[in-house]
């Protein structure tokens, strides 16, 4: 037994269950030469990965275009020759050839100038992970796929690990990376998943199968307990549970303040599924629809009619309010299927409106589909990473001739759809006033706010702790953000990870928060926290 | 071996889809079908090849093919480029 302390807390909540480690296969290919004699045999273990991955591709390529052009690379007379010269010819091994034959042909492509060609270096670079599968035997790892109650620990979740977690099956999650505002913290939360991030070394520490007990809330990690601490732990989680039913009580309560001003409290969410975890705490709407999952979890960018049908679900579940933030990617979320170019500060670099306002008709189809949608509930549109007025002036200029398009093509629609926008940089905090005069509301993002401010990386580990929304100048920014919003009557939210901190909540009162929206697993907390100041 | 040059009227160039139709025309060859384009050699077999190369709209290529059915190859593919490869 070995108790290990944690400092960063992503999700709180307490777990009991076996450990499974989730590692990235290791790629790097066999590096040795081969006799004359193996070559007919590693040229034989070539041709039936080949036709392993062929297989495997042709039945994905029948329900989606990606695949069937991966198909086609696949089968590539070029890439097969390439291959099959390095093995007879240099007598290297199955897999160094294949590495080395896709990595010339990826950097061709990847060189290139169009975004398009760019693209099919990953394509290719796919084509030979799946080769080397099978040439490995690796067996790929999805954590969709889990049926048992597990603790998931791995170096670090991408976004497209997290969004197959499934809270049936996973309890808890330890990460060696990462700090409380990565992706996998905030979705880690919203599912309510206990979550320890940044717990360097602990991979070498843990074994699959092993039993842990995790106190995520105090930072705890017990490998392989004792019967008596496993027993402790068993009725500690049983503790929290209760009092997370107590809170749950209070859900019957409106959410007023001792002066009586009754507050909006909403939630952070990536998908209609997530709505519908939410809509049993209560809520009064959806302060942030983060549309880039949408974009994400797709092979290809979303087409207006597969992107209506996902606001139009989300906006009939929460006919209160539903606010989607549209495209936000860049910085550190990337796609599949589009390769960005690489940037010395990406957080600085094209991402956001940016790209919204640079890929016009990508943009398009986004707003025309969300005006749809607005036929269904009340929907309002959130622009990300303003900071000038005349990008909001484009961006609602797009949205105006995507309202004209419709109309003439008789498409339903909310003519007085509201437009609003994140406040985020430090430039959207300066010019509060003028902003305030152009939009319909604001939503302070402080995850992004605080990094922009401060000139702190929140994900660099070794300055997280300067990494702080309580800083004088993020509080003061706040401040005026509500001020120059109320001055012209607009609503002001936050949909930044300090909404759903429950030290924060007395001092957003009573600098004249509208709105908070934070992660699912917060509400509860933060009502409790809005109540308490009538007590 | 015969030869005859065209101009590639893609609008983008010889892109994925362009390149995907003259690769699997040119598998069907039974001669070996090369594309002559500034200095390079191009498998036209190959869509990796093809694309590889990011030939331009409005440039001119030189289509060799040699083998026994060249002549009806040459026409062939010829043709076909320039009835803009299915776009």
């Amino acid at each position: 037994m070995e108790q290990i302390y944690v400092e960063k807390t992503a999700s709180r909540g307490i777990a009991v269950a076996r450990v499974y480690k989730h590692q990235e296969p290791e790629w790097t290919p066999d590096q040795h030469m081969i006799t004359a004699a193996q070559m007919e045999e590693e040229l034989g273990k070539f041709r039936q990965a080949r036709e392993n991955v062929m297989q495997e591709l042709s039945a994905l390529a029948s329900e989606n275009e990606i695949f069937a052009a991966h198909l086609e690379i696949a089968g590539d007379f070029a890439l097969q020759e390439g291959i099959e010269a390095k093995i007879a010819g240099e007598q290297k091994n199955a897999q160094l050839a294949v590495h080395e034959v896709v990595e010339e042909f990826a950097a061709i492509f990847e060189a290139m100038d169009d975004a398009y060609m760019k693209e099919r270096g990953a394509d290719i670079k796919d084509i030979g992970k799946r080769l080397m599968e099978k040439l490995k035997g690796i067996q790929r790892q999805d954590l969709g796929m889990l049926r048992e109650a597990v603790i998931v620990a791995a170096k670090d979740l991408y976004p497209s690990d997290t969004v197959k977690l499934s809270p049936e099956f996973v309890k808890g999650i330890i990460t060696e990376e990462g700090g409380v505002t990565s992706h996998v913290s905030i979705i880690a939360k919203s599912m309510n998943i206990p979550t320890l991030v940044g717990v360097k070394g602990i991979l070498n520490k843990l074994e699959d199968g092993m039993l842990v007990c995790m106190d995520a809330g105090k930072g705890i990690i017990v490998t392989e307990p004792e019967e008596e601490v496993q027993q402790e732990y068993l009725a500690k989680k049983q503790a929290y549970e209760e009092e997370r039913a107590r809170l749950r009580r209070l859900r019957e309560l409106q959410a007023v303040t001792k002066e009586g001003k009754r507050i909006s409290l909403c939630v952070n969410v990536g998908n209609a599924e997530d709505i519908r975890h939410a809509l049993d705490m209560k809520i009064d709407g959806v302060g942030l629809f983060r549309s880039e999952f949408l974009y994400m979890e797709n092979s290809h960018f979303p087409t207006e009619e597969e992107q209506f049908q996902v606001y139009k679900e989300a906006a009939e579940l929460c006919p209160q309010e539903l606010t989607i933030r549209t495209l936000d990617i860049g910085g550190d979320k990337e796609l599949s299927y589009f390769t960005f170019e690489k940037e010395e500060n990406p957080f600085l670099g094209w991402r956001a409106i940016r790209i919204s306002l640079d890929m016009k008709e990508m943009f398009k189809e986004q707003l025309r589909a969300i005006l749809r949608a607005s036929a269904f509930g009340h929907v309002r549109i959130m622009f990300p990473m303003i900071i000038s007025p005349e990008e909001l002036k484009a961006a609602k200029a797009i949205a105006a001739e995507c309202k004209t398009e419709l109309a003439q093509e008789g498409k339903a629609f909310d003519p007085d759809i509201e437009l609003g926008m994140m406040m985020e940089t430090p430039a959207s905090v300066l010019l509060a006033e003028e902003f305030a005069k152009e939009a319909d509301f604001f939503s302070i993002g402080t995850n992004d706010l605080t990094q922009y401010l401060l000139a702190v990386d929140r994900g660099n580990k070794k300055i997280a702790d300067r990494y702080d929304y309580f800083h004088p100048a993020v509080v003061k920014a706040i401040g005026e953000i509500i001020r120059a919003g109320h001055q012209e009557g607009i609503k002001v939210g936050m949909c930044g990870e300090m909404a759903g901190d429950s030290r924060a909540t007395e001092l957003l009162l009573e600098l004249g928060l509208d709105e908070f929206s934070m992660s699912a697993g917060s509400i509860d907390d933060i009502r409790a926290e809005i109540l308490k100041e009538q007590a | 071996m015969v030869s005859q040059k065209v101009i590639i009227t893609n609008p983008s160039g010889l892109h994925a889809r362009p390149a995907s139709v003259l690769a699997q025309a040119a598998g069907k060859c039974g001669s070996d079908v090369l594309l002559l384009y500034g200095e390079k050699q191009i498998q036209a077999k190959s869509i990796l090849n093809i694309m590889a190369a990011a030939i331009k709209s409005g440039s001119e290529v030189e289509i060799r093919c040699s083998g026994e059915t060249e002549e009806e190859d040459l026409k062939k593919i010829v043709a076909l480029i320039e009835s803009g490869l299915g776009e």
